[in-house]
């Protein structure tokens, strides 16, 4: 009788021990995966503009991008094969968030690669201002389930307010939609990954 | 070994922390606890596995018996992990979904893929832990429960492509992939060697055929079985084969038998009472019977003694194994005792032989004879008197589980070092 319970609970304490230490420390790691962004040179920014990697500037509406309501227009964009950055959704919105960007900040936008993902393609377009990730849009998302809206509208908000607090493609995945948060961050990666520095 | 198998959870709960950048919120916790949960599951089932694999060093080394405990406690484990797995992934993903834990179970199911298969290898692992429990297990047949218990392979088949499609620590991370299905290969590999291709060649290479039967009590049937390259076989006394009677019903079923008889060059000699229906069939086998045995298995043999004192205790038909050690264990007269533990006078096996063999050694050799539950002829007091210097000996024991654990203990409390009693049972 005794095996079982020292089993059972060791078992339990060492999946809760390894998730305590996954929930607390990582909130204090995260700003050195930051770093990398948040080096607000200007010069990033300025050369941005010359870089072929720019997909299109807007304003920074990274607020009005990413509430839920633009989502139809992400669910077309995505049925476009080849979506094209003059057609990206949500193009003029006033600022709508006081946590504005730097002022004299100048906003670039970067596309990032679109990746096949089971379900269908996944692209994500970020916008880049005075050294932050100041908005991401997904401009392609799996869209030939039924389920698939149902997936992307609980788990693309999430995705998008994680990617602005975590300010790197180091986010976790949303449950039940994972390969859509697969697909999100290895595209947020690229994005990322085009912003010269 | 233990150390072995807790580096290899280690290293999957590495798996999971390096593919898990944070925690956060109910969902988060119960969903990651339900990942961690599966990925021990499906690395406690390879495990489990691999313990019935018949690998020939862990067989002698750690014996087949302790194997098979091992494969039981580590089954109910798994069988637990998997229940945890599904119910709490199920749990995490409805409240991170705002649905009802129904609701999600139906979108799991039915949009995730290969989660069909992994239901069913789920519902089947059930299945396979609960006719296992020991409730059920003692009314089932033991070839019902056998068969059942391969679909636990189903069950592992099923369930390893879910693994990889929606495994979050799998989908992006190649190396890990890589490393999880080449564990499962190697499995795979180690048991369709051993359990399959094993047999068929030692099949083709000694061709044993049943050359004589003999009754040795009411329901008790010696078989004497000859082959070729017997020699080669390296059986051991004390040892036991897995035999599978080429008759047309029972061709399908191998029964673990010990060796009744030290192994000679031309024969072997087994011993078996009518128990489950495969051994009751037995007596309907016939001379000329072509045999396949697997083996030699069991770590019940001279090399585990350490003492020049041996002594053997024997209950029922427990009595073969023992009856080959008696025959062949070195030791000058006086060293080794026998104590044969039966229920009624008419049940002693081997009765004339033995007294041969305690003759010719100069062995000393005590039937104990009564009705079970008539006062423990075994009890620690009992072994004390009959035998005074009982911590100078090294104790062999083979019987039913109830005896041996009940001699066990009386065995400890005469003082005798656990280390130095070695137990076969026959829960295979």
């Amino acid at each position: 009788m005794k095996r079982p319970v020292l089993a059972t609970l060791g078992t339990i304490t060492c999946v809760v021990l390894l998730l305590g230490f996954k929930s607390a420390p990582t909130r204090a790691a995260r700003p050195a995966f930051v770093s990398p962004l948040s080096s607000s040179e200007p010069p990033a920014v300025d050369s941005a503009a010359t870089s072929p990697n720019i997909a299109s500037s807007a304003p920074p509406d990274s607020a009005a991008a990413s509430t839920p309501s633009a989502d139809p227009a992400t669910q077309a964009a995505a049925q476009t094969p080849t979506p094209s950055t003059s057609r990206a959704p949500t193009p003029t919105k006033t600022p709508s968030r006081s946590a504005a960007p730097p002022p004299k900040a100048v906003p670039a936008t970067f596309l990032g690669a679109s990746v096949q993902t089971r379900y269908g393609p996944v692209q994500i377009k970020i916008t880049y201002a005075g050294g932050r990730v100041t908005g991401v849009v997904a401009v392609q998302l799996p869209s030939g389930r039924s389920r698939d809206a149902e997936i992307n509208s609980y788990a693309v908000p999430i995705l998008e307010s994680e990617t602005l607090a975590a300010q790197s493609a180091n986010i976790n995945a949303v449950s039940g939609a994972t390969y859509t948060s697969d697909g999100y961050v290895r595209s947020l990666q690229s994005a990322l990954d085009a912003i010269p520095h | 070994m233990l150390f072995g198998v807790a580096l290899g959870a280690a290293a999957v709960l590495l798996l999971w922390w390096r593919g898990t950048p944070y925690v956060r919120g109910t969902g988060d916790w119960l969903t990651d606890g339900g990942r961690i949960t599966g990925l021990l599951a499906g690395y406690t089932i390879g495990i489990v596995l691999l313990l019935m694999a018949r690998i020939p060093a862990f067989e002698r080394g750690v014996g087949s018996d302790r194997l098979a405990r091992w494969h039981a406690i580590g089954g109910r484990y798994t069988v637990s992990l998997v229940v945890c797995h599904v119910l709490l992934i199920v749990w995490g993903y409805a409240v991170t979904a705002h649905t009802n834990p129904v609701h999600q179970t139906v979108s799991l199911v039915s949009s995730y893929p290969d989660m069909a298969m992994a239901t069913a290898a789920a519902g089947l692992l059930v299945f396979v832990g609960i006719v296992s429990a020991r409730a059920a297990r003692r009314k089932l047949r033991y070839e019902t429960w056998y068969y059942l218990h391969l679909y636990t392979y189903l069950a592992v088949a099923l369930s390893f492509s879910h693994q990889l499609a929606t495994g979050a620590q799998f989908i992006s991370d190649p190396p890990a992939r890589a490393a999880w299905s080449s564990f499962y290969v190697i499995i795979g590999g180690l048991l369709i060697w051993h359990r399959l291709l094993t047999p068929v060649r030692s099949a083709l290479r000694h061709r044993m055929r049943v050359v004589a039967l003999e009754t040795e009590a009411p329901g008790v049937v010696s078989v004497y079985i000859s082959g070729e390259h017997l020699n080669e076989l390296d059986a051991q006394p004390g040892q036991f084969f897995r035999w599978r009677f080429l008759t047309r019903n029972h061709w399908w079923a191998a029964n673990p038998y010990s060796l009744s008889a030290a192994p000679q060059p031309r024969v072997l000699r087994i011993t078996v009472k009518a128990l489950g229906d495969h051994s009751g069939d037995l007596a309907g086998v016939r001379v000329g019977t072509k045999v396949l045995a697997e083996g030699p298995y069991g770590g019940f043999t001279a090399a585990r003694r350490k003492r020049r004192k041996v002594l053997l205790i024997a209950a029922g038909v427990g009595i073969t194994p023992i009856r080959t050690l008696f025959e062949t264990l070195p030791g000058a007269p006086g060293d080794i005792t026998l104590l044969y533990r039966v229920s009624s006078p008419g049940s002693v096996l081997f009765h004339s032989e033995l007294e041969a063999i305690a003759r010719d050694r100069g062995h000393r050799f005590y039937l104990l004879s009564g009705p079970r539950g008539s006062g423990d002829p075994l009890s620690a007091g009992r072994l004390a008197k009959a035998i005074p210097d009982l911590r100078q000996h090294d104790v062999y024991l083979c019987g039913p589980p109830a005896m041996t654990d009940a001699t066990i203990r009386s065995l400890r409390r005469c003082g005798v070092s656990p280390r130095r009693i070695h137990r076969e049972s026959f829960e295979l």
